[in-house]
């Protein structure tokens, strides 16, 4: 072999080398944004943390109709974890149809969960809460901290929907495959991971 | 850690009702009146819970390579663990306040 094609097949070998970790490179890139993303809430639950030990007073806005909301907006966000499961099973068994039903669904409870969290947003707003103005007289950064953290999980939740849509209509015209529904299930399973922090971080420790 | 065989269906309905289960657990240890720092610990203990059967579970690591776990796992906690590092700042903010 001389050594213009031994450098052709070792240009070719890199090119080709399997996956370290055995996965797709999409599955792969949505591991380090999933990776990167889970760094920005800690920062942003840890910024929650340094300025409730530094505030003097804090307070506990939240009655039990919101922490019983709360437990809703669990269940809703747990229910649609399964439901993505589902899709992606259906997806990898070539169901196309019941693939894009359970995607649909999935997307339907992301919407209540969104719905449900508005919900609570307003009801604080009509209360005085604003994100610097405590209506209790207590720490003004609650409002600031919580908007942020529950707002940022929120557009995740907003995006996710949306992804799912986009998916959905192009698995359904043959654009995308069974992988693209599992990566966009591995996202959404993250955004509820989120939510098992931020609920008892932000809900349940300012609970009356 | 990695295994071929996955789930059924139902074993993943038990795990969602499970992680529904450790929820409810964490609302009830929140109106026994706990002191907070009692309850910061046990409410972060259960959603570490929570997180790591959702992780191994729901996210499929158990049934990906090893190695995918070895890579992101430690480093990430690691940061998130860093983070913790400037908390007694905090303290230091709450002692320091002008008393009115």
């Amino acid at each position: 072999m001389d050594q213009s094609s031994l450098a052709a097949t070792t240009h070719h070998d890199l090119l080709t080398e399997a996956s370290p970790y055995g996965i797709e490179k999409k599955k792969l890139g949505m591991w380090v944004f999933i990776v990167s993303d889970a760094c920005t809430f800690g920062a942003f639950l840890f910024a929650y943390g340094y300025m409730r030990v530094g505030a003097p007073v804090w307070g506990t806005p939240f009655e039990f109709s919101s922490i019983l909301n709360g437990l809703v907006m669990t269940a809703v966000l747990l229910s649609s974890s399964l439901t993505m499961l589902t899709a992606v099973r259906a997806s990898q068994a070539g169901a196309k149809a019941s693939a894009i039903k359970w995607l649909g669904i999935t997307m339907l409870l992301g919407t209540i969960f969104a719905a449900l969290h508005l919900r609570e947003w307003f009801k604080l707003i009509g209360e005085g809460w604003r994100l610097f103005h405590n209506p209790t007289g207590g720490a003004a950064q609650f409002g600031a901290t919580f908007f942020s953290v529950t707002g940022l999980h929120l557009s995740h939740v907003v995006t996710g929907v949306v992804a799912l849509a986009f998916i959905a209509r192009g698995y359904s015209r043959n654009r995308y495959d069974e992988s693209h529904v599992e990566t966009a299930g591995l996202y959404w399973h993250f955004v509820d991971l989120v939510w098992m922090f931020v609920f008892p971080l932000m809900y349940l420790m300012n609970a009356r | 850690m990695s295994s071929n065989r996955e789930l059924t269906m139902s074993s993943y309905v038990g795990i969602g009702a499970g992680l529904m289960l450790i929820v409810g657990i964490e609302v009830i240890l929140t109106y026994q009146h706990l002191p907070t720092r009692t309850l910061l610990f046990s409410l972060l203990c259960l959603a570490s819970l929570e997180g790591f059967v959702a992780v191994m579970y729901l996210m499929h690591v158990k049934y990906e390579q090893p190695i995918l776990f070895w890579t992101i796992f430690p480093a990430t906690l690691f940061v998130l663990f860093l983070l913790c590092y400037l908390l007694p700042d905090a303290f230091r903010m709450a002692s320091m306040r002008l008393l009115r």
